[in-house]
């Protein structure tokens, strides 16, 4: 197919007929800046073929702002050597004529010739998109959608496969999709995609472990039923054997003889317990004169123990007697020494007073005597401290008014010394002869003075001069020395001395004075610390002292009375205390024997009285009848014992052979038989009554006729599942079988279209390889051995990649005696100039074979392809003219 | 003249597995109606007795619905019926029967025979001697005691007992609950009236099974009847007459079609059964695409006018013909896929390709019908 012109008036921006003709048969490069129209001639094309010409939906073809315009379009081709010329207007003028070859063909006839002819589909209403653009939705790549290649084939799908048969010579199955899909759809409904039973086959399926369940559980219980039907039986005939039987009879009569027998043996038990109270009661007899027997035995022993106890008392009582005449001497002896002891001790306290009372008399004398001495030495201190004081008070002088007098001496010095040398000073040397007058005073032939004031000089014969010596300080000065000069003499005599230094001395004087003062009084206080009146009260004190000891020791016994060698008093009132200690111990012996005495003398009155008492007792009449009487009962009464004993012993032999145990066992064993008897069979009985209650219950529920519907439905359901089952099998091996053709089938389509890819892939990549899959889509795209989808490859290598695609599909069609027109609006815009390189020889190499229209507005991009580029506003610009 | 009616193996209460619910129900229901005709043909042949040998209920522990209507059932004759447990209805400590009882059931003129002796008639001066069975099974000859009983002379001396006669039958048939062959000699009966087996059976000139009077298997050994005998007189040969009771007749073709005209007979028989047919039909050789259309049109009619139709064509093969496969207009690999499944046919999942073909036949007949309706 080659495109020879297009014409376009009051299309769009085109609002005068524009035509763009003398398109090549190979590349042709179509420029233009933005806006220029290439867009909107792509636009025109696509709306010639697609666009119904009645479409209402065309307003977008108008030029903007004429709502009375008929867009028109003109489209001039070649196929397969025929000359094809299509005019086509829209809106205000719908018509559309072909003339293929002088035939003309009008309205939608003429449309679904182009239609056949390109392979596409008009819509059944609205504006025509994407999904009817079929094969030119492949071949005319719209800009920025070079790309997107999926969606195309699948839209240009059925085309290409109706063009590619043709190319193989099996023919594919018509309807074989549809019919897949059907299959697929029909096994969807009985098995999920994952190959698992779904909707009414899974519940045939879960529902019939449930039913085997409930079918198992009846069949349980039938079985239950039955074996209860069994027992029913077994059980029914015992109870009527046992019943005409009645084995307990028997048993009862035994029971009853046994009873009897142990009736009988109950009797000769109650004759043992009479013997045996009987016995009892004679040994309790018995026991009761041996008691008294020895009683009488031990009233003997008593009297020989009372006699001993007597005899032992009065000879305690004559130890006790023989022993109070020592006692009593010992006593006296104490009582003497102690006498003795006492008078020595008083001697001893007298004589010691007297030596105590010449002793301090001394003391006394000798202290009279110092206090005497220190009492004048202290009159002494006295006097002298009187002179001492007498001398202070003589030098009375401040020393704070001493140091003001010193200050102002010494700032009158500095000031005398400060006027003199600020003063005039005149020297002179008179010639003999010569006298000079100075103030009032006549001065000698040579000296010196200093003047402080205007004085008048004269000279006799020459003349009085005044001089005046110069400067206020001068004057100050000697306002201020005589300033000084009278403070200084009122201190003076204030003071009431002469000048400084009489008054330094008189400092010093007193400050001596004062010290001598301070030393007489710390000697005189050392001396008499009370004072002089102390030491005469003192005096008085000791006087007294002397008087009173002189009339003591005149009291005082004379010294000749006095024992010679008497021991000092501390040792004699030593001997007095033992003597003392001696005489208590004495006494208390005395006293306590006194006691002892006592109580022996008790005892032996009482012992005495006991065995008097007692032996006159013993020894009565009537007390030795009475013993007499009692070894008689005594002997009596234990032969009487001794028989009970025998008749006791003989009855318990014959109870022991009766064997009362073993009889009452019997009696136990037999009634419990005979009771168990009864009862086993009262439980028959009742076993009978329930079983038969139970199976009646059972019974009406009918089981064995549930489980028949239980079974029937169990097997229904089977059934309906088998076929389901066959079903499912049956569909899966269709679908499987159909698939298996129809991959088969692909596989041949994909061939051709394979080897055409990989004629401009390796171009692009010398080892790639891009994979046709099922839906002969480019799929899986190999480079230097790695390995993806070609979606996952950057947007511009999809670009190049679908751009080959769609270069492979158009070589495919062209073979196919399709016609090719490829057409690409601002294609390849994100390759680097290294891929373009690449794609403009793939390019170049595919319109050796198609025609392509290539629409840029970059048209230095696309110099080299071998043909003169259109430049858009050029044409327009002659178009003009 | 005493004449009395011998029935046996009702078997109330039995369920219809291999059939859908409806047909199942229909079949158990035409039990009961058997009942009635018989009822019906005793009151017809003014028969003295109806004598059950047998198998009355399916089951001990069926319904008492089940229970009640078998007894109203035998209300059209108001004669005695004498009914014997068999080995599906024991005469157990607890049974169908002890139910009946209770539930008061059992009519005044229906007699049961649970205990092995003498039931006696003596209106009709017949002596049944019965040999119920009181276990589920027994390997006793349970009539053995016939030889020494004795019974009032003049009277009528029928035998009625459940088992398998020794030696006649099949050998498959359980040898529990035997029964001599020569009891009716020597035990001196006019008739021994036997139960167990279903099919209609003559064992000697006094010995006979009656069948169950309504068919329940395609076993096809004459079942459906009743028997009417008539003993001029105690020790005169019995006259006996086979009256038919069946309501549904049950059919089981094993058909094989190889030629054109096999299915065309085969087509012409199935149009020709009575309404009340029970049909099973299996089916094998091969068949058209045309002709697989009538058979299930055929089939479908069938369905819809008889009692129940089932039938199994796994073993038939389908045979499309150039013809067929140019109708259904398979072309491309759709066409391959046809052919491979026509071949798998005869292979391992000969089943499965029998089935996908004909699914995917029916798929493009359907394709076919809508582009051309």
């Amino acid at each position: 197919m080659k495109l020879e012109s297009v014409r376009v008036e009051q299309f769009k921006q085109f609002r005068k007929p524009f035509l763009l003709n003398g398109l090549s048969n190979g590349i042709n490069v179509i420029s233009g800046p933005n806006e220029a129209g290439k867009s909107t001639l792509v636009r025109a094309i696509r709306a010639a073929f697609f666009e119904r010409h009645r479409s209402k939906s065309a307003e977008d073809l108008r030029p903007w702002g004429d709502s009375s315009a008929a867009p028109a379009i003109e489209l001039v081709f070649h196929h397969n050597g025929q000359n094809w010329q299509l005019n086509k207007s829209f809106l205000q003028r719908k018509r559309c004529d072909l003339s293929i070859q002088g035939t003309t063909y009008s309205g939608e006839e003429a449309e679904e010739k182009l239609a056949q002819l390109l392979g596409y589909q008009f819509p059944k209403k609205g504006a025509s998109k994407e999904e009817h653009w079929g094969i030119p939705g492949l071949l005319w790549v719209e800009q920025g959608s070079g790309q997107n290649i999926e969606q195309a084939v699948v839209h240009a799908g059925d085309h290409l496969q109706s063009a590619l048969n043709s190319l193989v010579s099996e023919v594919a199955s018509e309807g074989g999709d549809g019919l897949i899909h059907t299959v697929r759809q029909q096994l969807g409904e009985l098995l999920t995609a994952g190959g698992a039973p779904r909707g009414e086959y899974k519940q045939l399926l879960a529902d019939e472990l449930p039913g085997q369940q409930e079918l198992d559980v009846l069949k349980g219980r039938i079985d239950q039923y039955q074996n209860q039907v069994d027992r029913l039986a077994k059980v029914a005939r015992e109870f009527h054997k046992i019943d005409r039987e009645q084995p307990w009879i028997k048993v009862r009569q035994a029971l009853a003889e046994a009873q009897e027998c142990y009736r009988h043996i109950e009797s000769l038990q109650g004759q043992q317990q009479t013997l045996n109270q009987a016995l009892i009661s004679v040994q309790q007899r018995a026991a009761l004169l041996q008691r008294n027997k020895q009683q009488v035995q031990a009233d003997g022993k008593q009297l020989q123990q009372r006699e001993q106890e007597h005899n032992t008392a009065q000879q305690a009582l004559n130890d006790v007697q023989a022993s109070a005449a020592g006692l009593h001497a010992a006593l006296e002896q104490c009582q003497s020494q102690y006498r003795d002891a006492l008078e020595v001790e008083r001697q001893a306290g007298l004589l010691e007073t007297r030596q105590r009372l010449d002793h301090s008399s001394v003391r006394a004398k000798t202290q009279l005597q110092q206090l005497s001495e220190r009492k004048s030495r202290a009159v002494e201190l006295q006097q002298a401290l009187g002179e001492s004081r007498m001398l202070t008070a003589r030098h009375q002088i401040s020393i704070a008014a001493v140091d003001q007098l010193r200050t102002t001496q010494r700032q009158l010095d500095d000031t005398r010394l400060r006027s003199q040398a600020i003063a005039t000073r005149i020297e002179w040397q008179l010639e003999a002869g010569q006298q000079i007058e100075l103030g009032q005073d006549t001065l000698p032939h040579q000296g010196e003075q200093l003047l402080l004031s205007s004085t008048r000089l004269r000279i006799a014969g020459v003349g009085e001069f005044t001089i005046t010596p110069g400067g206020d300080d001068l004057a100050r000065c000697q306002r201020q020395l005589e300033q000084l000069q009278l403070g200084l003499g009122e201190q003076l005599m204030t003071l009431g001395v002469a000048d400084l230094a009489a008054a330094e001395q008189t400092l010093v004087a007193q400050e001596r004075a004062q010290a001598d003062v301070h030393r007489l009084l710390e000697l005189l206080q050392s001396l008499v610390p009370g004072g002089l009146a102390s030491l005469d009260s003192d005096s008085q004190a000791l006087n007294a002292e002397l008087e009173r000891n002189y009339a003591e020791k005149k009291a005082l016994a004379p010294a000749t009375t006095l024992a010679q060698g008497l021991p000092a008093q501390a040792q004699a009132q030593d001997l007095r205390s033992n003597a003392e200690n001696r005489l208590s111990a004495a006494e208390k012996r005395s006293s306590e024997h006194e006691k002892a005495l006592l109580a022996a003398s008790h005892r032996y009155q009482n012992a005495d009285h006991e065995w008097r008492t007692l032996r006159t007792s013993l020894n009565s009449e009537q007390r030795q009848q009475e013993v007499i009487q009692l070894d008689s009962d005594l002997t009596a009464v234990e032969q009487e014992q001794a028989r009970q004993q025998e008749r006791l012993t003989e009855m318990l032999a014959q109870i022991a052979a009766a064997r009362p145990e073993l009889v009452q066992q019997d009696i136990q064993r037999l009634g419990a038989s005979a009771d168990q008897l009864e009862q086993a069979q009262r439980g028959r009985e009742l076993e009978l009554k329930e079983l038969r209650a139970r199976l009646e219950i059972w019974g009406a529920e009918g089981l064995e006729g549930q489980r028949g519907r239980c079974q029937a439905e169990l097997e229904q359901n089977r059934r309906r599942c088998q076929q389901l089952q066959r079903r499912a099998e049956a569909l899966e091996l269709l679908l499987e079988l159909l698939t298996e053709k129809r991959q088969a089938l692909t596989q041949r389509l994909q061939a051709p279209l394979q080897r055409h890819l990989n004629h401009y892939v390796t171009v692009l990549f010398p080892d790639a390889q891009l994979e046709v899959d099922s839906q002969l889509l480019p799929g899986r795209f190999t480079r230097n051995g790695e390995t993806g989808q070609m979606a996952e490859l950057s947007f511009g290598a999809r670009e190049q990649m679908g751009l080959i695609s769609r270069l492979a599909y158009a070589d495919l069609l062209k073979e196919a005696g399709k016609p090719t027109l490829i057409i690409l609006d601002d294609s390849l815009v994100h390759s680097d100039s290294g891929r373009l390189d690449s794609m403009k020889r793939i390019l170049f190499d595919a319109a050796q074979r198609h025609q392509i229209l290539l629409f840029t507005c970059h048209p230095d991009n696309w110099l080299d392809m071998g043909s003169e580029t259109i430049n858009l506003e050029a044409l327009k610009a002659r178009a003009l003219l | 003249m005493p004449r009395f009616l011998h029935t046996a193996d009702w078997q109330i209460g039995r369920y219809f597995n291999r059939f859908d619910t409806d047909n199942s129900s229909a079949l158990a229901d035409a039990r009961y109606g058997a009942i009635e005709r018989l009822a019906q043909l005793a009151v017809e042949h003014n028969c003295d007795a109806v004598l059950v040998a047998g198998d009355v209920f399916d089951a001990q522990a069926v319904s008492d619905r089940c229970i009640r209507r078998t007894f109203n059932a035998t209300s059209g004759f108001k004669g005695p019926w004498v009914m014997l447990p068999g080995n599906h209805d024991a005469a157990l400590a607890e049974s169908v029967w002890t139910r009946a009882r209770r539930i008061n059931a059992v009519p005044n003129n229906v007699h049961l025979a649970l205990q092995s002796g003498v039931i006696e008639l003596p209106q009709q001066k017949i002596a049944v001697l019965a040999a119920p069975l009181t276990q589920r099974h027994t390997y006793d000859d349970l009539t053995a005691p016939f030889d020494s009983i004795s019974t009032p002379p003049q009277w009528l001396r029928v035998g009625l007992a459940h088992g398998s006669v020794q030696g006649v039958l099949a050998e498959d048939i359980d040898a529990t609950n035997p029964i001599a062959a020569d009891r009716s000699a020597s035990a001196a009966l006019d008739y021994l009236a036997l139960g167990d087996w279903h099919g209609l059976k003559q064992i000697n000139e006094r010995t006979w099974y009656s069948g169950t009077p309504e068919p329940e298997r395609f076993r096809n050994n004459q079942p459906g009847f009743a028997l009417l005998v008539t003993v001029s007189e105690p020790g005169a040969l019995p006259e006996v007459e086979a009256l038919e009771t069946a309501r549904y007749h049950w059919h089981q073709w094993q058909e094989k079609l190889v030629v054109e005209t096999d299915i065309d007979e085969l087509l012409k028989r199935l149009d020709e059964l009575p309404e009340s047919s029970v049909l099973d039909l299996k089916l094998e050789g091969s068949i058209t695409l045309a002709d697989e259309q009538r058979l299930a049109d055929a089939l479908s009619r069938a369905e819809a006018r008889y009692r129940s139709v089932t039938y199994d064509r796994s073993r038939l093969l389908l045979a499309p013909t150039e013809e067929d496969l140019a109708g259904l207009q398979a072309s491309g690999y759709v066409g391959d896929v046809l052919e491979q499944l026509q071949t798998r046919q005869s292979g391992a999942e000969a089943q499965t390709a029998r089935d996908a073909l004909a699914i995917l036949a029916n798929l493009l007949l359907e394709a076919r019908e809508e582009k051309h309706p």
